[in-house]
């Protein structure tokens, strides 16, 4: 089995305020990696989770493209690249279709898709020049099945998938490899759109989907967690452009 | 903290001989069963087609742990035959194989986890089972079978606190890929965008990572096929 990284492997993780990302950063330090956490503002919540896990907080908006080259290059003087790299930034909003604004649709795919986009780009060179990167993008099941009222959620889901793809034929025989994971519900406050755009509590929305799922639960972010832990672990080398979908049995359609 | 138990078929060689080590380097029972005698703690000669054979290992290695938390099918084997050539025989014995020797050990070790409320299962599929292939589709059939199954299965078991999944290996360094076959040609690892072969403890740490940290994958297929299937 080829081995990975030559030295301490440093990772990016986007998104890491709260939710899956703040599982997925503390999973990652946990396993032996340098974490540097990013979301879009500074927060006490994003510097406690790097003081917690020995990394680094860096606030920087990904969809701003300035932001993700000053966000790259201030990790490169640091740490001199990164060697690993998790999307799991993402923003949400649900309505109609038709009464969605434009403005409010293209930003999540602005977000979602082009910040990923930006992001990729701007941590190639230094894994380029190490001979070796793992690229980890958090889609979600609604960019495999689609998801009601959430057209613009799903489209850059749908999108983020079809890049993890075709980075993957791409880059793999630089040593680079790109794999997704698609969720479906996770504990996370995200769910909180979900339950706005129903009406209802958080509870419920938990409830009504743990009814619907055959394992009878939603998933932990620490479960999400693992997955992200072992995409990026050494013996996962050869899973090149895979979607993974931990899902509890929820999605009947493969990515 | 009570032991982990797995029951590895196919442990004599390549994928299954690559899964009972990494599961014994991390702590695990191992029994194995296969034709031909494995390197596990309990290795057993069994033909993966006879149920009643399948059905006394896995009891004994439940008699001898007092637990059976993991299955993973790994025997098969492979021939090329064009598909008018494919004879009856050719055809069952795959399927007896494949499909039959999954669905064996499945039900063998299944009251067993049912008891426990706890388990899993991981099949070793293959990429050719989700995307066809020439010169042997009684394997690529049998593959194909094999995920549908695992699929059905892991809905049933959902409940239960019993997980199953299949891995569908691509391409992987084994004797099951003779000297000389096409998948060896560099031709063919040219046309792979990881240009080169899977290893295959790179399947076996698919197996344990799904064994040990798979827990919300239902009917999930992860396939480490340095992406000969995208
Ligand atoms: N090597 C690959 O490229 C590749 C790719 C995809 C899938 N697979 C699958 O992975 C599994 C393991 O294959 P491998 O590459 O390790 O091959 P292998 O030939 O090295 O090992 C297969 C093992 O299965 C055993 N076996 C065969 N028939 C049996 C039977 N009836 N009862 C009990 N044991 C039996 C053999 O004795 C052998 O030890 C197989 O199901 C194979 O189809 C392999």
């Amino acid at each position: 089995m080829p081995a990975q990284f030559p030295r301490v492997p440093v990772a990016l993780v986007t998104g890491a305020a709260q939710g899956l990302g703040h599982a997925i950063a503390t999973r990652l330090a946990h396993d032996g990696h340098l974490v540097i956490v990013n979301d879009k503002e500074d927060s006490a919540a994003l510097t406690d989770l790097a003081t917690q896990i020995g990394g680094l907080a860096l606030a920087a908006d990904v969809a701003d493209p300035e932001a993700v080259t000053e966000l790259v290059s201030e990790v490169a003087q640091r740490f001199g690249w990164v060697d690993v790299l998790v999307a799991n930034h993402a923003a949400m909003a649900m309505a109609p279709f038709l009464d969605m604004a434009p403005a409010p649709w293209w930003e999540q795919v602005e977000v979602n898709l082009s910040g990923t986009f930006r992001l990729v780009q701007a941590v190639l060179p230094g894994m380029r020049r190490a001979g070796a990167g793992r690229i980890v993008l958090i889609a979600s099941e609604a960019g495999v099945v689609g998801m009601r009222n959430a057209t613009a959620y799903s489209a850059s889901k749908g999108g983020l998938i079809a890049l993890t793809k075709s980075l993957g034929r791409e880059l793999a025989r630089e040593g680079i490899v790109t794999n997704a994971i698609a969720p479906s519900y996770v504990d996370t406050p995200q769910l909180q759109v979900d339950a706005a755009d129903a009406g209802v509590s958080i509870e419920d929305i938990k409830a009504a989907a743990a009814g619907r799922i055959p394992m009878g639960r939603i998933a932990t972010p620490q479960e999400i967690a693992a997955v992200t832990a072992f995409l990026v672990s050494p013996g996962a080398g050869s899973l090149v452009g895979q979607v993974l979908q931990p899902n509890g049995g929820t999605t009947r359609t493969r990515a | 903290m009570t032991e982990r138990v797995a029951v590895v078929t196919g442990a004599a060689s390549g994928i299954g001989a690559a899964c009972a080590r990494a599961l014994s380097a991390d702590g695990w029972r191992v029994a194995g069963l296969d034709l031909n005698t494995s390197a596990t703690e309990l290795s057993r000669t069994v033909d993966v087609t006879d149920r009643d054979a399948v059905a006394a290992a896995v009891d004994g290695a439940q008699a001898q742990w007092g637990s059976v938390d993991l299955l993973v099918t790994a025997a098969g084997y492979d021939e090329r035959i064009p598909v008018a050539e494919i004879s009856k025989d050719s055809w069952d014995r795959m399927l007896a194989v494949l499909l039959g020797g999954t669905v064996n050990a499945c039900a063998a070790v299944l009251p067993h986890m049912r008891r426990q409320g706890s388990g899993s299962i991981v099949a070793i599929s293959s990429e050719l089972g989700l995307a066809g292939s020439e010169d042997n589709v009684h394997y690529a059939t049998a593959k194909g079978a094999v995920i549908g199954f695992v699929k059905a299965l892991a809905l049933e078991c959902a409940g239960d606190g019993i997980t199953v999944n299949s891995v569908a290996p691509g391409p992987t360094d084994t004797p099951l890929l003779e000297d000389g076959s096409p998948w060896r040609e560099p031709d063919y690892l040219a046309t792979l965008p990881l240009r080169r072969l899977v290893h295959p403890d790179e399947i076996a740490a698919t197996v344990v990572f799904l064994a040990e940290e798979g827990s919300f994958f239902c009917g999930e297929v992860l396939s480490p096929n340095a992406g000969a299937v995208i």
